[in-house]
Protein backbone atom coordinates (compact mmCIF):
# COMPACT_ATOMS: atom_id res chain seq x y z
CA UNK A 1 0.00 0.00 0.00
CA UNK A 2 1.31 3.43 -0.80
CA UNK A 3 0.40 6.34 0.42
CA UNK A 4 1.10 10.19 -0.11
CA UNK A 5 1.99 12.80 2.44
CA UNK A 6 3.54 16.27 2.98
CA UNK A 7 7.02 16.13 4.70
CA UNK A 8 5.71 18.51 7.03
CA UNK A 9 3.32 16.22 8.57
CA UNK A 10 5.95 13.25 9.12
CA UNK A 11 7.04 15.76 11.77
CA UNK A 12 6.38 14.81 15.44
CA UNK A 13 4.99 11.20 13.37
CA UNK A 14 6.56 8.20 16.49
CA UNK A 15 9.57 5.69 15.52
CA UNK A 16 8.28 2.34 16.42
CA UNK A 17 9.60 -0.75 16.21
CA UNK A 18 8.25 -4.01 15.44
CA UNK A 19 9.09 -5.06 19.20
CA UNK A 20 5.93 -2.24 19.73
CA UNK A 21 8.39 -0.01 21.35
CA UNK A 22 8.28 3.98 20.47
CA UNK A 23 11.91 4.76 20.61
CA UNK A 24 11.75 7.79 19.13
CA UNK A 25 9.83 10.84 17.10
CA UNK A 26 10.56 12.59 14.37
CA UNK A 27 12.06 15.85 14.32
CA UNK A 28 12.79 16.29 10.55
CA UNK A 29 12.99 15.14 7.37
CA UNK A 30 16.36 15.22 5.73
CA UNK A 31 17.11 15.47 1.96
CA UNK A 32 19.92 14.93 -0.10
CA UNK A 33 20.99 18.31 -1.32
CA UNK A 34 22.38 16.83 -5.02
CA UNK A 35 19.60 14.29 -5.64
CA UNK A 36 16.32 16.26 -4.02
CA UNK A 37 15.92 12.34 -2.21
CA UNK A 38 15.11 12.23 1.17
CA UNK A 39 17.95 10.64 3.17
CA UNK A 40 16.56 9.93 6.11
CA UNK A 41 14.84 12.07 9.40
CA UNK A 42 17.10 13.54 12.42
CA UNK A 43 15.17 12.22 15.53
CA UNK A 44 13.60 14.23 19.00
CA UNK A 45 13.02 11.62 22.07
CA UNK A 46 9.66 10.66 23.34
CA UNK A 47 7.48 12.43 26.05
CA UNK A 48 7.33 16.01 26.82
CA UNK A 49 10.69 17.04 28.68
CA UNK A 50 12.85 14.96 25.80
CA UNK A 51 15.41 16.92 23.16
CA UNK A 52 17.07 16.15 20.14
CA UNK A 53 18.48 12.61 19.75
CA UNK A 54 22.51 11.96 18.61
CA UNK A 55 21.53 10.01 16.92
CA UNK A 56 19.26 9.78 13.20
CA UNK A 57 17.11 7.64 11.17
CA UNK A 58 18.98 6.61 7.89
CA UNK A 59 15.68 6.36 4.92
CA UNK A 60 17.09 3.22 3.77
CA UNK A 61 16.72 1.61 7.78
CA UNK A 62 12.67 2.43 7.86
CA UNK A 63 10.59 -0.47 7.08
CA UNK A 64 7.50 1.33 6.43
CA UNK A 65 5.94 4.52 6.32
CA UNK A 66 2.31 4.33 7.80
CA UNK A 67 -0.32 7.19 8.33
CA UNK A 68 0.47 6.91 12.55
CA UNK A 69 3.95 5.82 12.29
CA UNK A 70 7.31 5.19 11.29
CA UNK A 71 8.61 1.49 11.40
CA UNK A 72 11.95 0.12 11.83
CA UNK A 73 12.91 -3.48 12.87
CA UNK A 74 14.82 -2.58 15.86
CA UNK A 75 16.74 0.90 17.91
CA UNK A 76 19.80 -1.20 16.27
CA UNK A 77 19.32 1.07 12.75
CA UNK A 78 19.89 4.21 14.01
CA UNK A 79 22.86 5.85 13.42
CA UNK A 80 25.24 8.74 14.53
CA UNK A 81 23.10 11.88 13.13
CA UNK A 82 26.16 12.87 10.99
CA UNK A 83 25.85 10.09 8.92
CA UNK A 84 22.50 11.06 7.77
CA UNK A 85 22.62 14.74 7.69
CA UNK A 86 26.12 14.81 5.77
CA UNK A 87 27.56 18.33 7.23
CA UNK A 88 29.34 18.32 3.86
CA UNK A 89 26.31 18.03 1.42
CA UNK A 90 24.59 21.35 2.94
CA UNK A 91 23.96 19.63 5.63
CA UNK A 92 19.68 19.49 6.36
CA UNK A 93 19.75 21.72 3.28
CA UNK A 94 16.10 23.21 3.50
CA UNK A 95 14.25 23.17 0.07
CA UNK A 96 11.62 25.17 1.14
CA UNK A 97 11.35 28.45 0.25
CA UNK A 98 12.95 27.20 -3.11
CA UNK A 99 12.19 28.39 -6.54
CA UNK A 100 10.80 26.46 -9.08
CA UNK A 101 11.14 26.84 -12.51
CA UNK A 102 10.55 25.11 -15.28
CA UNK A 103 13.03 23.97 -18.47
CA UNK A 104 11.23 26.85 -20.70
CA UNK A 105 12.46 29.52 -17.84
CA UNK A 106 9.13 29.94 -15.87
CA UNK A 107 8.89 31.06 -12.52
CA UNK A 108 6.32 28.54 -11.25
CA UNK A 109 6.41 29.65 -7.49
CA UNK A 110 8.14 28.72 -4.26
CA UNK A 111 8.09 25.08 -2.40
CA UNK A 112 6.14 25.04 0.95
CA UNK A 113 5.83 21.52 1.20
CA UNK A 114 7.34 18.37 -0.47
CA UNK A 115 5.02 15.64 -1.10
CA UNK A 116 6.53 11.84 -0.46
CA UNK A 117 4.70 8.42 -1.48
CA UNK A 118 5.66 6.60 1.16
CA UNK A 119 4.71 2.80 2.20
CA UNK A 120 7.28 0.08 1.29
CA UNK A 121 9.54 2.71 -0.38
CA UNK A 122 9.92 6.38 0.08
CA UNK A 123 10.41 8.53 -2.48
CA UNK A 124 9.96 12.61 -3.53
CA UNK A 125 7.52 12.84 -5.79
CA UNK A 126 6.23 16.41 -5.67
CA UNK A 127 6.52 19.79 -4.37
CA UNK A 128 3.32 21.88 -2.68
CA UNK A 129 4.16 25.02 -4.83
CA UNK A 130 3.02 28.86 -3.62
CA UNK A 131 2.10 29.54 -7.77
CA UNK A 132 3.93 33.10 -9.01
CA UNK A 133 1.62 34.58 -11.81
CA UNK A 134 2.79 32.31 -14.87
CA UNK A 135 0.16 29.87 -13.31
CA UNK A 136 -3.58 30.85 -13.18
CA UNK A 137 -4.23 30.40 -9.58
CA UNK A 138 -1.56 32.70 -8.66
CA UNK A 139 -0.29 33.14 -4.80
CA UNK A 140 -2.48 29.58 -4.12
CA UNK A 141 -0.68 26.52 -2.92
CA UNK A 142 -0.70 23.75 -5.66
CA UNK A 143 1.15 20.29 -6.23
CA UNK A 144 3.36 19.92 -8.97
CA UNK A 145 4.47 16.59 -9.65
CA UNK A 146 8.32 15.78 -10.38
CA UNK A 147 10.09 12.96 -12.47
CA UNK A 148 11.78 10.35 -11.38
CA UNK A 149 14.60 12.69 -11.27
CA UNK A 150 15.34 16.17 -10.75
CA UNK A 151 18.24 18.93 -10.86
CA UNK A 152 18.21 20.68 -7.78
CA UNK A 153 20.79 23.03 -6.85
CA UNK A 154 20.96 25.88 -4.01
CA UNK A 155 19.58 28.15 -5.88
CA UNK A 156 16.12 27.00 -7.80
CA UNK A 157 14.41 23.55 -8.69
CA UNK A 158 14.11 22.41 -12.35
CA UNK A 159 11.32 20.27 -13.58
CA UNK A 160 9.92 19.78 -17.21
CA UNK A 161 7.31 22.23 -18.11
CA UNK A 162 4.81 19.79 -19.05
CA UNK A 163 4.50 19.44 -15.56
CA UNK A 164 1.91 22.56 -15.32
CA UNK A 165 -0.62 20.29 -17.16
CA UNK A 166 -0.61 17.99 -14.34
CA UNK A 167 -1.00 20.23 -11.36
CA UNK A 168 -3.32 19.51 -8.80
CA UNK A 169 -5.35 21.04 -5.96
CA UNK A 170 -5.30 18.42 -3.28
CA UNK A 171 -3.73 15.41 -2.56
CA UNK A 172 -6.36 12.77 -3.62
CA UNK A 173 -6.39 13.51 -7.31
CA UNK A 174 -2.32 13.85 -7.14
CA UNK A 175 -1.35 10.02 -6.77
CA UNK A 176 -3.24 9.34 -10.55
CA UNK A 177 -1.45 12.87 -11.40
CA UNK A 178 1.98 11.70 -10.64
CA UNK A 179 1.48 8.49 -12.62
CA UNK A 180 0.21 10.42 -16.08
CA UNK A 181 3.08 12.54 -15.68
CA UNK A 182 5.74 10.21 -15.32
CA UNK A 183 4.02 7.38 -18.06
CA UNK A 184 4.39 10.30 -20.55
CA UNK A 185 7.89 11.56 -19.86
CA UNK A 186 8.76 7.77 -20.31
CA UNK A 187 7.21 7.61 -23.28
CA UNK A 188 8.81 10.38 -24.88
CA UNK A 189 12.00 8.98 -23.90
CA UNK A 190 11.43 5.91 -25.67
CA UNK A 191 10.38 8.17 -28.65
CA UNK A 192 13.66 9.31 -28.93
CA UNK A 193 15.13 5.93 -28.98
CA UNK B 1 -13.98 -17.35 24.79
CA UNK B 2 -13.32 -13.81 25.57
CA UNK B 3 -11.32 -12.45 28.23
CA UNK B 4 -13.83 -10.23 29.63
CA UNK B 5 -16.01 -13.71 30.43
CA UNK B 6 -13.06 -15.56 31.60
CA UNK B 7 -11.84 -12.98 33.77
CA UNK B 8 -12.63 -12.92 37.29
CA UNK B 9 -13.18 -17.31 36.99
CA UNK B 10 -12.49 -18.97 40.40
CA UNK B 11 -9.04 -20.95 39.67
CA UNK B 12 -9.99 -24.45 41.71
CA UNK B 13 -8.51 -27.06 43.06
CA UNK B 14 -9.66 -30.76 41.83
CA UNK B 15 -8.01 -32.62 44.96
CA UNK B 16 -9.37 -30.03 47.81
CA UNK B 17 -12.18 -28.63 45.57
CA UNK B 18 -10.91 -25.23 46.98
CA UNK B 19 -10.87 -21.76 45.10
CA UNK B 20 -6.91 -20.37 45.60
CA UNK B 21 -7.25 -17.52 43.38
CA UNK B 22 -9.22 -15.81 40.63
CA UNK B 23 -7.70 -14.90 37.44
CA UNK B 24 -6.69 -11.84 36.74
CA UNK B 25 -5.01 -11.44 33.41
CA UNK B 26 -3.58 -13.51 30.42
CA UNK B 27 0.07 -13.55 30.05
CA UNK B 28 0.19 -13.59 26.27
CA UNK B 29 3.26 -14.43 24.09
CA UNK B 30 2.67 -11.67 21.55
CA UNK B 31 5.57 -12.93 19.09
CA UNK B 32 3.46 -16.91 18.65
CA UNK B 33 -0.26 -15.67 19.85
CA UNK B 34 -0.25 -18.04 22.64
CA UNK B 35 -1.41 -17.41 25.97
CA UNK B 36 1.42 -18.71 28.09
CA UNK B 37 0.11 -18.49 31.78
CA UNK B 38 -2.85 -16.75 33.65
CA UNK B 39 -2.14 -14.50 36.23
CA UNK B 40 -4.23 -14.58 39.62
CA UNK B 41 -5.38 -12.23 42.54
CA UNK B 42 -6.58 -12.97 45.74
CA UNK B 43 -4.40 -16.29 45.71
CA UNK B 44 -4.17 -18.34 49.26
CA UNK B 45 -0.26 -19.26 48.37
CA UNK B 46 2.76 -17.26 47.68
CA UNK B 47 2.46 -18.18 44.10
CA UNK B 48 0.50 -15.70 41.53
CA UNK B 49 1.12 -17.20 37.89
CA UNK B 50 -0.49 -20.60 36.81
CA UNK B 51 0.92 -21.86 33.54
CA UNK B 52 -0.72 -22.86 30.58
CA UNK B 53 0.64 -26.53 31.22
CA UNK B 54 0.07 -26.62 34.79
CA UNK B 55 -3.81 -26.69 34.69
CA UNK B 56 -6.05 -29.09 34.06
CA UNK B 57 -8.82 -26.89 32.34
CA UNK B 58 -10.07 -23.99 31.32
CA UNK B 59 -13.83 -24.38 31.66
CA UNK B 60 -16.77 -22.09 30.50
CA UNK B 61 -17.33 -21.53 34.52
CA UNK B 62 -13.85 -21.88 36.69
CA UNK B 63 -10.40 -23.13 35.97
CA UNK B 64 -9.37 -26.07 37.92
CA UNK B 65 -6.06 -27.02 38.66
CA UNK B 66 -4.75 -30.79 40.03
CA UNK B 67 -3.17 -29.17 43.15
CA UNK B 68 -2.58 -25.80 44.58
CA UNK B 69 1.20 -26.51 43.86
CA UNK B 70 0.43 -25.49 40.31
CA UNK B 71 0.35 -21.66 41.14
CA UNK B 72 3.98 -20.61 41.60
CA UNK B 73 5.70 -17.36 40.61
CA UNK B 74 6.05 -17.18 36.56
CA UNK B 75 9.23 -18.67 35.41
CA UNK B 76 10.71 -18.76 32.04
CA UNK B 77 9.09 -16.35 29.36
CA UNK B 78 6.29 -16.10 30.76
CA UNK B 79 8.60 -14.69 33.77
CA UNK B 80 9.68 -12.26 31.00
CA UNK B 81 6.49 -11.15 29.46
CA UNK B 82 4.99 -10.94 33.00
CA UNK B 83 4.79 -6.29 32.96
CA UNK B 84 2.98 -3.93 32.01
CA UNK B 85 4.70 -3.68 28.29
CA UNK B 86 3.27 -6.99 27.02
CA UNK B 87 -0.33 -6.07 28.17
CA UNK B 88 -2.67 -6.80 25.59
CA UNK B 89 -5.80 -4.70 26.80
CA UNK B 90 -6.22 -1.06 26.10
CA UNK B 91 -2.97 -0.78 23.86
CA UNK B 92 -2.92 0.62 20.73
CA UNK B 93 -2.80 -1.94 17.28
CA UNK B 94 -0.12 -0.39 14.90
CA UNK B 95 0.31 -2.35 11.69
CA UNK B 96 4.07 -3.38 10.45
CA UNK B 97 3.15 -0.69 8.46
CA UNK B 98 2.58 2.17 10.63
CA UNK B 99 -1.32 2.48 10.70
CA UNK B 100 -3.15 2.73 13.96
CA UNK B 101 -6.19 0.63 13.88
CA UNK B 102 -7.76 1.63 17.57
CA UNK B 103 -7.24 -0.03 21.01
CA UNK B 104 -7.49 -3.47 22.05
CA UNK B 105 -10.82 -4.10 23.59
CA UNK B 106 -11.12 -7.61 24.43
CA UNK B 107 -9.17 -11.02 23.61
CA UNK B 108 -10.69 -13.95 21.75
CA UNK B 109 -8.62 -17.04 22.83
CA UNK B 110 -9.31 -20.85 22.46
CA UNK B 111 -9.99 -21.97 26.09
CA UNK B 112 -8.56 -25.58 25.18
CA UNK B 113 -5.35 -24.58 23.49
CA UNK B 114 -4.49 -21.44 24.87
CA UNK B 115 -4.45 -19.76 21.17
CA UNK B 116 -5.09 -16.40 20.64
CA UNK B 117 -8.07 -16.22 17.99
CA UNK B 118 -8.20 -12.73 17.27
CA UNK B 119 -7.94 -9.68 19.42
CA UNK B 120 -11.19 -7.11 19.55
CA UNK B 121 -10.54 -4.12 18.10
CA UNK B 122 -13.22 -0.88 17.06
CA UNK B 123 -12.60 -1.98 13.73
CA UNK B 124 -13.40 -5.80 13.54
CA UNK B 125 -11.23 -8.38 15.04
CA UNK B 126 -7.64 -8.53 14.59
CA UNK B 127 -6.82 -12.17 14.06
CA UNK B 128 -4.26 -14.11 16.05
CA UNK B 129 -1.74 -14.75 13.06
CA UNK B 130 -1.23 -11.25 12.47
CA UNK B 131 0.44 -10.70 16.02
CA UNK B 132 4.11 -9.93 15.37
CA UNK B 133 5.02 -8.54 18.91
CA UNK B 134 3.85 -6.35 21.79
CA UNK B 135 6.04 -3.24 24.03
CA UNK B 136 5.34 -0.30 25.82
CA UNK B 137 4.06 1.70 22.81
CA UNK B 138 1.81 -0.91 20.87
CA UNK B 139 0.39 -3.96 19.63
CA UNK B 140 2.21 -4.91 16.19
CA UNK B 141 0.77 -7.13 13.32
CA UNK B 142 1.36 -7.82 9.93
CA UNK B 143 -0.87 -6.05 7.30
CA UNK B 144 -3.53 -7.73 5.35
Amino acid sequence: MTLLVRASDLVKRPVVTLAGEDVAQVKDVVFDGSSGEVSGFTLNGRGVFAGPLRVALPIAAVTAIGGDAVMITDEAVLVERGDVAHATDLAERDVLGDRVLTDTGVDLGTVVDVILQVGAATDVVGYEVKTAPALHHAGRRVLIPLPDTLSVSGEALIVPARAVEFVAQDLAGFGAAIEAFRTQLRGDGDAVQ
Amino acid sequence: MLFSDARNHPVMTTDTASTIGKLSALIVDPTIGQVLALRLRKTTGPGDTLHWEDLTAFGPDAVTIPTAAAVTSARDRAAELDDKAAELIGKRVLTDTGNDLGAVADIDFDPASGTIISLVTPGGPVYGDRLRGCGSYAVIVTDT
